[in-house]
């Protein structure tokens, strides 16, 4: 087989220029004649601003200009991608420890630095919520005025929504056991090793901004609405991100930065550090209450789902975060009734938003793990309790969405054959398993143009943005496969609103689905044209010719697609344009507004020890199994798949934010915020792929690369539990919290 | 104090190449490869010798560039990601990087090859954990420890024949 | 970061004169890894930084000289770790360089530039308290020698004088034989500050030094000379007394993120029990 084409691993596009520096990611583009921008924030997380005085950081040589909001147009413009309640900075109050109250543009960064320490801005420290309690306590100051969510019954509290699902009745549903309990999921963050970077210049009449970005087209629509400028006066450079995660979907500070670049007149850059990023993205922590109803065979009786996320002060897509990830809370079974009421609650914190795995590991953590209780009271191997219960092909799951679209349980079989399930654990050993799962993209609209030039080579520009899955690799096969050119002759555009088309977003685990359908419509497009061509140049009635897979099959013989465009574009050359579009339209009626293009499906299994006197855990053997459909780059998909279970460990053995009284992170960067290094790992990490080619991408592919972050904390929960007994039901799994629960099992 | 910076003249090596400048004493070295050389292969992120993004070797030992003050550096020989591919061919590292997966995002890539290459030159047989340990500098948030592993581990090997 | 004067002196004297002129308003320069964070969050804003490795004299090395191993201050842990002096006579002070940080780090944190830190957290302060260690400084008045136990204060602060500057440590060559071992404690296996750091060191002549950081605002040494740590023979009962003994002046503060004092004193326990098996077979494998 080609090494070129789908099912192949070529060397990733884009590669070369990762491995030798030469890779522009935003903060390596230099704009000429640019000034270098600081922000100004208060050291609480609610403050009053009662003034703010720019004279001192004025007379710094080399400030040109110091923005507040009394600079932009009043009211403030304020922008989200699901409510507009972001203003473009603190208006009045700051909601959390970090929104910027001025920005000061400057000749170098040591002015831009120097300048904002003079700024001197008075205030009034406020109480700040910090945690869930202190929000839906009676009484509790509001974080948002309720003036701008109007009509909104829940104005007057800090439920931003309050999301209902579910089928059948669980209160008149009988179980033989019921199984109940809480569970905690803290606050961690994403920690790109990107930080993020926002630069902004006007152009023209309008503007042009860049931004380490996962979803450029829609900056584009934010910035039009701020700026009051048409779609095509806003041009938005995307260059490949350095890691995204979900922290990387909306706009944050480009809007500011846009505004800056207007009224100065003049580029202006903006790059965050990494403790700045911190205090601009996290994941929604969440407080989950579970009822597990079960028969005394172990099926599934019922699913009853509690889930409080806090979201921090402005909506950012968090509320959708709560909603679409609570709304699987059932996980992938047959359940005949589940209730889930998920609520998104306020606080004085950073705002929450996407984040791998969009609120599913923090339900899915809680439902997992009870499920193992509920298999260890009914005496039922926790692999089998799972067997029983999971969907098969075609099986129901929630009656109003997508049904089961793949086989779940060879996911699930293979995963616990490779930690060697069915043989006896080592002494002291002990096993875990779960299944992650997860709705795919509701709705999506990808599109994709393919130009086949004259000498044979290829362009295709696709939205999508490359970072770090490989995208753009796949796109290149696509082409590869469909039109027979070799990829050292295919190029791929991103990147530039004003010249790749439209892309809805990078998320969800869908451009491989959306927009890999996207480009092979193109190509399919192009193939069509190709058809016609070698109709006209051999003469030949179009019925009777196919294109397919780089060849044009004639009556009589077979030529690559190559040997019809070189001489049928002939002398004047020119090329074969191809445009592709997939779409995913909205439903209404559904509660998520949209079915589930696919579901992500994990299974990962574990073996662990457990040091009884330090409480460290060590993961002997870490197996993730996702079923994928069709691997179009067996080797992308592996290294998503176990980076996707590495992340994972990071919120199941050590990463939290740890808040102080006035709201701010006390471990705030790189110190003591620890994320798994190279020595964190399992001794032993093996992945595997399902391939049925059932899926609704391109050759049967499906989406994946979040399922494996979604089940690691129940799986290793559940290891822990198996090695010594003790069950924990807050994360992170730290080795203090693993040694307090042993303490407290050998009082009792 | 003011924003004026004291200015310090400075000569040093950079992937083989002379360079005179004459940098602020608070500038760090990775702030001169930067802003001021334009080698912008070197990395940028936490700026408390953590994540080793901005790892380069400095008279063949490598260092966080963060944690060093450009002035520091007068004198020194500097190797940057942008030095390792000779005559403009990938080094075996370089294309093990990409043979074995080890490259997904890419922003950490550039200070893992600089720590890799220093870490085959003390010792061009690791073992897992000699990689591990020696690469744990470098963090990889897209998790691509194993690969990283693994292209060691192959560069080493392609060495040996 | 707020600009400052830089400042290159080639000699010892005139770093020790740049001290004395500037005062507290100067910092001294070694490896980096500490002063420049801070000077880059803003909780050091000296006027004038005095770079240390330019000076003639204070080449780094380790070398023996009379009855002593001196290492210079401005020695990197990489060095120290890997030095073949330190590592047959003060084997836990290599264990505990090689772990200082990641290698980027001890490529450039020096012993000098850990000990002056004073963080209760340093790894190197227990065996060099162990070892018995001397710390030398130069000062206007010329060369002072101080005691490693005398040296620390707490969290950032020692006896070294402003105008004083450590040249070296100097480590005695054990008259009698000692199997030592350091242990720690962190939040990750990957590189991390200790929440716990331990050294024990156990002689020929039944002498046990314990040492732990990390566990109070400086680093504390204690002594048992009755002989029963050192011998596995002697009952468990009065070895876990004495070692709890040993253990008493830990006094670790509830303000900090990293452990909780509960935890840490358990783990003191722990590191203080499994340092000293390992010290015993060390001494055991010395014989």
């Amino acid at each position: 087989m080609s090494t070129d084409r789908v099912g192949a691993s070529p060397n990733r596009v884009g590669g070369v220029g990762r491995v030798t520096g030469a890779q522009r990611y935003a903060a390596d583009i230099k704009l000429a004649d640019a000034l270098q921008v600081k922000l100004v924030c208060l050291p609480v997380a609610r403050g009053r601003i009662v003034s703010i005085d720019s004279s001192a950081a004025l007379a710094v040589p080399g400030v040109r200009f110091v923005m507040t909001a009394a600079d932009l147009p009043q009211p403030v413009p304020r922008f989200g991608p699901q409510f507009t309640d972001r203003p473009v900075m603190a208006v009045g109050e700051t909601k959390y420890h970090g929104e910027p109250v001025a920005a000061v543009a400057a000749e170098t960064k040591d002015a831009a630095e120097e300048g904002a320490r003079l700024v001197r801005v008075d205030y009034e420290a406020l109480r700040p919520i910090v945690t869930l309690a202190d929000a839906l306590a009676p009484g509790a100051d509001l974080v948002q005025d309720a003036s701008i969510r109007p009509r909104d019954p829940l104005a007057g509290t800090n439920v931003l929504r309050e999301h209902r699902f579910g089928w059948g009745d669980v209160d008149a549903t009988p179980a033989d056991l019921v199984v109940e309990n809480s569970y905690t999921f803290p606050i961690v963050t994403h920690f790109a090793i990107e930080p993020h970077v926002f630069m902004a210049a006007p152009d023209g009449d309008g503007i042009a901004v860049w931004s380490s970005i996962q979803h450029p087209y829609w900056l584009q629509r934010i910035l039009a609405g701020v700026l009051d400028l048409p779609l095509s006066r806003v041009r938005v450079f995307a260059p490949d991100p350095g890691g995204g995660f979900g922290g990387k979907q909306h706009a944050k500070y480009e809007p500011l930065v846009a505004f800056l670049a207007l009224l100065t007149g003049r580029p202006c850059r903006l790059v965050l550090s990494l403790e700045q990023t911190f205090q601009a993205v996290r994941r929604t922590c969440t407080e989950v209450h579970v009822r597990t109803g079960l028969m005394s065979d172990g099926t599934l009786a019922f699913v009853d789902v509690k889930a409080d996320y806090n979201i921090g002060a402005y909506a950012d897509i968090a509320d959708r975060v709560v909603g679409k990830g609570s709304y699987p809370a059932a996980g992938p079974y047959r359940v005949p009734a589940v209730r889930i009421v998920s609520r998104s609650v306020l606080s004085h914190t950073t705002p929450a938003t996407a984040m791998r795995g969009f609120g599913n590991p923090q339900v899915n953590w809680a439902v997992e793990s009870n499920l193992d209780e509920g298999a260890r009271a009914l005496g039922i191997d926790r692999r089998d309790i799972r067997l029983r219960n999971v969907a098969r092909t075609g099986d129901t799951l929630n009656p109003v969405d997508t049904r089961c679209d793949g086989e779940w349980d060879q996911a699930v079989r293979r995963a616990a054959e490779m930690i060697g399930w069915d043989t006896p654990a080592p002494p002291g050993h002990g096993r875990g398993i779960a299944l992650g799962f997860k709705s795919g993209p509701t709705t999506g609209l990808s599109q994709s143009t393919v130009r086949l030039l004259s000498d044979g080579s290829a362009l295709v520009y696709a939205g999508t943005s490359d970072m770090g899955q490989g995208a753009r690799t796949v796109w290149a096969q696509i082409v590869a496969t469909e039109l027979g050119v070799p990829l050292e002759r295919i190029t791929t555009v991103s990147g530039d609103t004003a010249v790749v088309p439209y892309d809805q977003q990078t998320s969800a685990s869908r451009s491989t689905v959306l927009m890999g359908n996207a480009v092979l419509r193109a190509c399919q497009d192009v193939q069509a044209k190709v058809r016609a061509m070698a109709a006209r140049l051999h003469g030949v009635p179009e019925e009777q010719i196919t294109v397919e897979r780089g060849i044009v099959r004639l009556p009589d013989r077979e030529v690559a697609i190559v040997d019809v465009v070189k001489p049928g574009l002939g002398r004047m050359a020119g090329e074969i344009v191809g445009n592709g579009m997939a779409r995913k339209d909205a439903e209404p009626d559904h509660p998520l507004q949209g079915s589930a293009a696919f579901f992500e499906f994990n299974c990962t299994a574990v073996e662990a020890t457990v040091d009884e006197e330090t409480g460290d855990i060590t993961l002997h053997k870490y197996a993730t199994v996702s079923d994928v459909g069709k691997a179009i780059n067996p080797l992308q998909v592996r290294m998503q798949d176990e980076g996707a279970a590495i992340q994972g460990l990071g919120h199941t053995l050590m990463e939290h934010y740890i808040y102080d009284d006035e709201g701010r992170i006390r471990n705030l960067g790189a110190i003591d915020y620890r994320i798994p290094t190279s020595m964190d790992l399992p001794l032993e990490l093996h992945s595997d792929v399902i391939e049925n080619a059932d899926g609704p991408g391109p050759y049967g592919a499906k989406g994946m690369s979040e399922g494996a972050l979604i089940s690691a904390a129940a799986a290793v929960a559940g290891a822990v539990r198996d090695a010594t007994g003790i069950v924990i039901r807050d994360l992170p799994l730290s080795p203090e919290r693993v040694w307090r629960a042993l303490q407290e099992r050998s009082a009792r | 104090m003011s924003a004026m910076a004291e200015l310090f003249p400075i000569e040093l090596t950079v992937n083989g190449r002379r360079r005179s400048l004459e940098v602020a004493v608070h500038h760090s070295l990775l702030d001169v490869l930067r802003d001021d050389l334009e080698l912008t292969g070197t990395k940028e992120c936490c700026l408390v010798g953590e994540c080793g993004a901005c790892t380069v070797a400095m008279n063949g030992q490598i260092v966080d560039s963060c944690l060093v003050l450009a002035v520091e550096a007068d004198g020194a020989e500097i190797t940057t990601v942008e030095g390792l591919a000779a005559g403009g061919r990938l080094s075996p590292l370089q294309q093990a990087f990409l043979d074995t997966g080890a490259v997904q995002c890419g922003f950490c890539t550039p200070g893992q090859l600089v720590a890799a290459a220093d870490l085959l030159a003390r010792n061009p047989r690791p073992s897992v954990p000699e990689i591990e340990e020696g690469l744990a500098g470098n963090l990889c948030r897209c998790g691509c420890y194993v690969q990283i592993t693994e292209a060691v581990l192959a560069a080493a090997r392609e060495a040996d024949r | 970061m707020h600009t400052f004067a830089y400042a290159r002196p080639a000699t010892l004297a005139e770093a020790v004169a740049l001290l004395a002129e500037h005062g507290a308003a100067a910092r001294v320069l070694a490896g980096g890894t500490d002063l420049i964070i801070r000077l880059r969050d803003g909780t050091l804003v000296p006027d004038v930084v005095i770079d240390l490795k330019r000076i003639a004299s204070l080449r780094p090395g380790v070398r023996e000289e009379a009855g002593l191993v001196v290492i210079g201050a401005t020695t990197v842990m990489t060095d120290v770790a890997a030095d073949p002096l330190v590592r047959r006579h003060f084997p836990a002070l290599a264990d505990a360089a090689a772990v200082v940080g990641s290698v980027q780090i001890r490529n450039r944190a020096t012993l000098g530039g850990n000990i002056c830190n004073a963080s209760p957290a340093a790894d190197t302060a227990p065996p060099l308290l162990v070892y018995d260690a001397t710390v030398v400084a130069e000062g206007p008045g010329g060369t002072r020698r101080i005691a490693v136990d005398d040296f620390f204060v707490r969290s950032g602060v020692t006896t070294l004088a402003g105008d004083e500057i450590v040249t070296a440590i100097e480590l005695p060559l054990p008259a009698l034989r000692m199997g030592a071992a350091h242990e720690r404690r962190t939040r990750r296996r990957g590189h991390d500050l200790a929440s716990v750091t331990l050294c024990c060191g156990v002689r020929e002549d039944g002498v046990t030094r314990l040492s732990y950081g990390s566990v109070g605002p400086r680093p504390v040494l204690r002594v048992d000379e009755t002989g029963i740590l050192a011998d596995p023979a002697a009952p468990a009962e009065a070895r876990t007394n004495i070692l709890e003994q040993l253990l008493a002046d830990a006094s670790p503060s509830p303000r900090s993120m990293r452990a909780s004092p509960a935890y840490r004193l358990a783990m003191l326990r722990v590191l203080g029990r499994r340092a000293l098996a390992t010290a015993l077979e060390r001494l055991e494998a010395r014989a």
